[in-house]
């Protein structure tokens, strides 16, 4: 089986497969809360300028309202200066516990996968 | 910020939504006001940010209210109501004629059907919000069982199946009335709110709060309302 496909077009930066984005961003949104309390809009800007592609508000919203419920994540409404008001995310403990240990098992994943991809590898290794 | 008429649309249907999975109406509120959020921020329409409403409403697994007013006792302190208020409205013509209260298999059959209709209501709500014209074949059943009931209403003893003295039945089903009503104002005081849907920001204790609390308990005392008004026409005109 090949899986060269010529006639397959090029993904644009930013645009991953989307089960690529499903399996991560639980891990992804934990990391833009790292620096500080963040909202809906700039944790999206955040993953965007990242070059992780647009996340949709019905993607993102339903997984902080799990990472609240699990105390990974809290929240805060604060008054906003001219529109609405803005709920805020906010990392606990457990949450920042939780970042340490997928940012560690990611690392190792995507080494064993890099590892594994690599195209000077030989293929057949077992078979040698 | 101004909502336009196909996010309204949608808002409408994210708020049903969580109301038919019991999700209380403060996280209702936070619910809707994160989603106002992020539109004003994006300047995106509600659909394409977050999809389908009742989709949204479903992934976000927020905890049922088992407290809902949907379910539980305010259900059935409003069957009692209804039943209480059926039977009074039965007493009062006969009474104020001096006659007896009479009943025919017939018709107790008919008026079991709008109590059956409002009992089995927990099973069919979610579709009937969803499908009006279901919700409308059910008043339409109500209001014909209601119209037949008294179609095939016994003129005479000789018909009735039954036959009570009008005003024990009257009086008792009138002190019932209020018995019901003074059961919903102790448990909507002691609830303490409407389950209203409320801004995040807003103050717990609002105004708007109270209000919504007043106007629960005046529903409450819809039935003995109703009644005492029906009691003064009847009086001045007939009796």
């Amino acid at each position: 089986m090949t899986t060269d496909r010529p006639d397959a077009p090029e993904p644009k930066p930013g645009e991953w497969p989307s089960d690529w984005l499903r399996a991560t961003l639980g891990l992804l949104a934990l990391r833009a809360l790292e620096a500080g309390p963040s909202y809906g809009y700039a944790i999206i800007a955040e993953l965007e300028r990242n070059g992780l592609g647009v996340i949709k508000g019905g993607t993102l919203y339903p997984l902080l309202t799990r990472y609240e419920a699990a105390g990974l994540v809290a929240t805060e409404w604060r008054p906003g200066d001219a529109g609405p008001g803005r709920k805020y995310f906010a990392l606990t403990d457990r949450g920042r516990t939780e970042l340490q240990r997928s940012r560690t098992d990611w690392a190792r994943f995507t080494r064993a996968t890099t590892t594994y991809l690599d195209a000077d590898r030989p293929s057949k290794e077992n078979f040698a | 910020m101004k909502t336009s008429t196909p996010d309204k649309k949608w808002f409408d249907e994210l708020i049903i939504e969580l109301r038919l999975r019991q999700v209380d109406g403060a996280a209702i509120g936070d619910t809707v006001a994160s989603a106002r959020e992020l539109l004003a921020d994006t300047g995106q329409d509600a659909e394409d940010a977050f999809g389908p409403a009742r989709d949204y409403a479903a992934s976000l697994e927020l905890p049922r209210d088992d407290r809902g007013l949907w379910q539980g006792a305010a259900l059935w302190s409003s069957l009692a109501g209804l039943i209480v208020f059926l039977l009074f409205t039965q007493a009062l013509v006969p009474w104020a004629r001096g006659e007896p209260l009479l009943f025919a298999p017939a018709q107790m059959a008919l008026l079991g059907v709008t109590v059956l209709l409002i009992a089995l209501l927990p099973l069919y709500l979610t579709a009937a919000i969803r499908h009006p014209w279901l919700l409308g074949l059910l008043f339409a059943i109500g209001g014909a069982a209601g119209f037949l009931s008294s179609v095939v209403a016994p003129a005479t003893p000789d018909e009735a199946w039954l036959v009570l003295a009008a005003a024990p039945w009257l009086a008792g089903s009138a002190a019932a009335l209020v018995l019901v009503s003074l059961g919903n104002t102790v448990r909507v005081l002691r609830r303490g709110s409407v389950d209203d849907i409320t801004d995040p920001l807003q103050a717990p204790a609002s105004r708007r709060k109270r209000s919504g609390l007043v106007l629960a308990l005046v529903t409450g005392w819809l039935f003995p309302l109703f009644a005492g008004l029906m009691f003064a026409l009847v009086t001045v005109f007939l009796r």
